[in-house]
């Protein structure tokens, strides 16, 4: 039933004003039922009909005053008498048992975890899709790598060399197809079943490594290093085979061959040898960049992450104007890692009481933090990256939310009133558990006034999709004591919000840099 | 059971809860229910806010947390209400609430209000009294016609006119801003 907005909107008006007939409350039924446009004009004049309703009788005849106040019907009389009987209630709990606590819960975000391997290491790789990197989570699907070697790590267990030119399907943690080129496998006995299937035969690998390679000819060869492998064909006759031994794979059958015709299998030693040199290259690059970095005189503190040892207590400000010394960190728990390099130290975080202290006085008309972070999971419903002690006026939070939001606020009134008063910048959604474990550039930049905070992700621009209170101006900002990756002093005891992951760079500039030096620090730093 | 360490945690919950009371009775009233169902859900839905508290994290939207508890409240209270007059059914209900929690997303609740003031200060006079006088006293409205000296079918045909007015006057604005 279609109305027209005048008569729609009469039957609505009718229905909060409860004078509806029978005949006319159904034709609004079913307006509302079949129309989403209706059901949004209900809504609105609902909204509008209340907030009329509920707002202050004190007032002059000429002025509406919506300064909430305890209403004649309802409101606030009956919330004492409330807060009174509450106690009761509670003891009681017979109502409100009733409702599992779950309910309230809201509905937490389930990304379906659709990953099964995982690039482990590369060495002079090109893919297909550029995206493709050490620590992406492979879906199932078709991978192709054009040239160098990759290793890949099946999430059951298994993990294989790649060899490139290369076309491999994957079909689930357990299982590829080899389409074109050469792989080795390597299969602990956690992983014994792991199939891979090349066009015309499928292979089982029982024991602990195999080879296999397929020429543009669709030419199969297998070889068995060592353990035990069952290669079963089209023709359903299964063939052993054990280590040293070689196979051709010809028309559905495996045809027993020396092993001296196989070669050019990858192994995963090769990979490694390889992505050291490639790793030291750029390790070397980011590192002659951070030592010019360090000099920038916009800086107000600069921490590289570097040499550091399980003894090292004191992340040192490399910064080489301003304060120096004074604004090292003390590391608190967090342990010393592997960072994006093998050999740069990075700091990891995990347990609630993980997190390096800093104390950096002072107030800025902008800021730009940044950092290198390898998220390994967003648990909390904020997660730490920077957050100052309990937040006080216009004192700045940047951090994470469970659903994968850069988040940067400071409020003039600090916790006072929160709501009215917190500018909040919330990014796009960016992260979800397929980036696990991959390193991340996070920056925020953020000048006072309205509308000038930009978050960025690997050295791009995300942009501003919610928070709140954004048309009021960001005031001037303190950091003061404040915690990397987690938060001391938190406005409520029980509110946890520790960094699940590592970090092995951090800047904060007295200045907004512009999106062409974000972008630039991300490539001199990039893996 | 609340149980921070920080004294003033009552306090925060009785402000933000003052604050928005209007906006949640907003929600629940744009699911259809007359003023006293309303008044029902909204204190039940203060009681169980009150009890879930130490798991609101206040740097996160009030608005949004109460929408969901203010949500589910309706609907069990609808579940328990039978056939009523002129009262929609629960699938309806949910429709209601979807459209309304989609709306409210757009425009915050301040910002509601801040345009709804904007917009009853541009309405003459005379249209103002007729909104004050209707919502805001302690009369009917059979009363406030009598007042007047107008039928209750006229003046519900005014009301209807200022409030569609006042729709497009905070629609423009909201649009605007």
């Amino acid at each position: 039933m279609k109305l027209d907005l005048e008569q729609l909107h009469k039957l609505i008006q009718a229905h909060l004003d409860q004078r509806l007939s029978d005949q006319e409350y159904e034709m609004l039924q079913t307006c509302l039922e079949e129309d989403p446009d209706a059901r949004a004009s209900y809504v609105k004049l609902a909204r509008l009909d209340s907030l009329l309703h509920d707002s202050s009788a004190a007032a002059e005849v000429d002025a509406v005053d919506f300064t909430p106040v305890s209403r004649k019907a309802s409101g606030f009389k009956w919330w004492a008498m409330a807060a009174a009987a509450i106690a009761i209630l509670l003891s009681l709990t017979v109502l409100l048992k009733t409702q599992s606590s779950s309910e309230y819960q809201g509905v937490p975000r389930q990304v379906a975890a659709r990953g099964v391997a995982v690039i482990t290491a590369e060495a002079e790789a090109v893919w297909e899709r550029e995206q493709l990197t050490v620590g992406v989570a492979l879906e199932p699907g078709r991978l192709v790598l054009r040239q160098g070697l990759a290793q890949i790590d099946f999430f059951g267990g298994a993990s294989i060399s790649l060899s490139g030119p290369a076309e491999l399907e994957l079909v689930n943690k357990d299982a590829a197809i080899l389409r074109r080129g050469k792989l080795k496998a390597d299969v602990p006995p956690a992983a014994r079943g792991f199939e891979v299937r090349s066009s015309d035969v499928l292979l089982e690998d029982l024991g602990t490594s195999f080879g296999l390679s397929v020429g543009e000819d669709r030419k199969t060869d297998l070889i068995v290093f060592d353990g035990e492998v069952r290669a079963t064909g089209k023709n359903g006759k299964p063939l052993l085979l054990f280590g040293g031994d070689s196979a051709r794979l010809e028309s559905g059958s495996a045809i027993p061959q020396s092993a001296g015709n196989v070669d050019g299998i990858p192994d995963i030693s090769d990979v490694i040898a390889g992505s050291s040199n490639r790793e030291e290259l750029r390790y070397a690059a980011w590192k002659e960049a951070s030592l010019e970095r360090r000099r920038d005189p916009r800086l107000i503190a600069y921490y590289d992450f570097e040499n550091l040892t399980a003894a090292t207590r004191r992340l040192r400000n490399r910064g080489l104007h301003g304060d120096g010394s004074e604004l090292d960190g003390g590391i608190v728990g967090a342990r010393v890692a592997e960072g994006r390099w093998r050999n740069k130290t990075a700091l990891d975080f995990r347990a609630e009481g993980d997190r390096v202290r800093f104390d950096i006085p002072g107030e800025w008309d902008a800021l730009t933090l940044y950092a290198w972070v390898r998220i390994d999971a967003l648990d909390r419903h904020l997660n730490s990256l920077f957050l100052t002690d309990y937040f006080d006026e216009n004192e700045i939070h940047w951090q994470l939310s469970h659903s994968g939001h850069l988040h940067f606020a400071a409020s003039p009134m600090g916790v006072v009133d929160i709501p009215k008063h917190n500018r909040r910048y919330l990014s796009e959604e960016f992260w979800d558990p397929s980036r696990s474990g991959q390193w991340l550039f996070l920056a925020v930049t953020a000048e006072k006034g309205v509308g000038k905070v930009k978050h960025y992700v690997n050295g791009e621009v995300l942009p501003i999709a919610g928070g709140t209170q954004r048309h009021k101006p960001l005031p001037a900002m303190r950091i003061g004591e404040a915690d990397l990756g987690n938060w001391s002093d938190p406005i409520w005891e029980n509110v946890i919000r520790t960094l699940n992951g590592r970090i092995d760079e951090f800047a904060i500039y007295g200045v907004a840099l512009d999106a062409k030096e974000i972008a630039g620090i991300y490539e001199e730093g990039r893996l | 059971m609340p149980s921070h360490s920080s004294e003033n945690t009552e306090e925060l919950f009785i402000e933000l809860f003052t604050q928005y009371e209007r906006h949640i009775r907003a929600f629940v009233r744009s699911t259809g229910l007359d003023w006293a169902a309303v008044d029902d859900v909204v204190q039940t839905v203060s009681l169980v806010m009150w009890r879930k508290w130490d798991q609101f994290d206040p740097e996160t939207e009030f608005m949004n947390w109460a929408r969901v508890i203010a949500r589910f409240e309706v609907l069990k209270f609808r579940r328990t209400m039978g056939r009523d007059r002129h009262v929609f059914h629960g699938d309806l209900m949910k429709l209601l609430a979807d459209a309304s929690e989609e709306g409210e997303e757009k425009v915050s609740s301040e910002q509601y209000l801040v345009c709804l003031q904007a917009c009853l200060d541009q309405l003459p006079a005379k249209s103002r009294e007729l909104i004050r006088a209707s919502y805001q006293g302690d009369k009917s409205i059979k009363e406030v016609a009598t007042d007047l000296g107008k039928s209750a079918t006229a003046l519900y045909k005014a009301l209807d006119r200022i409030r569609t007015q006042l729709q497009g006057c905070i629609e423009g604005r909201l649009n605007a801003s």
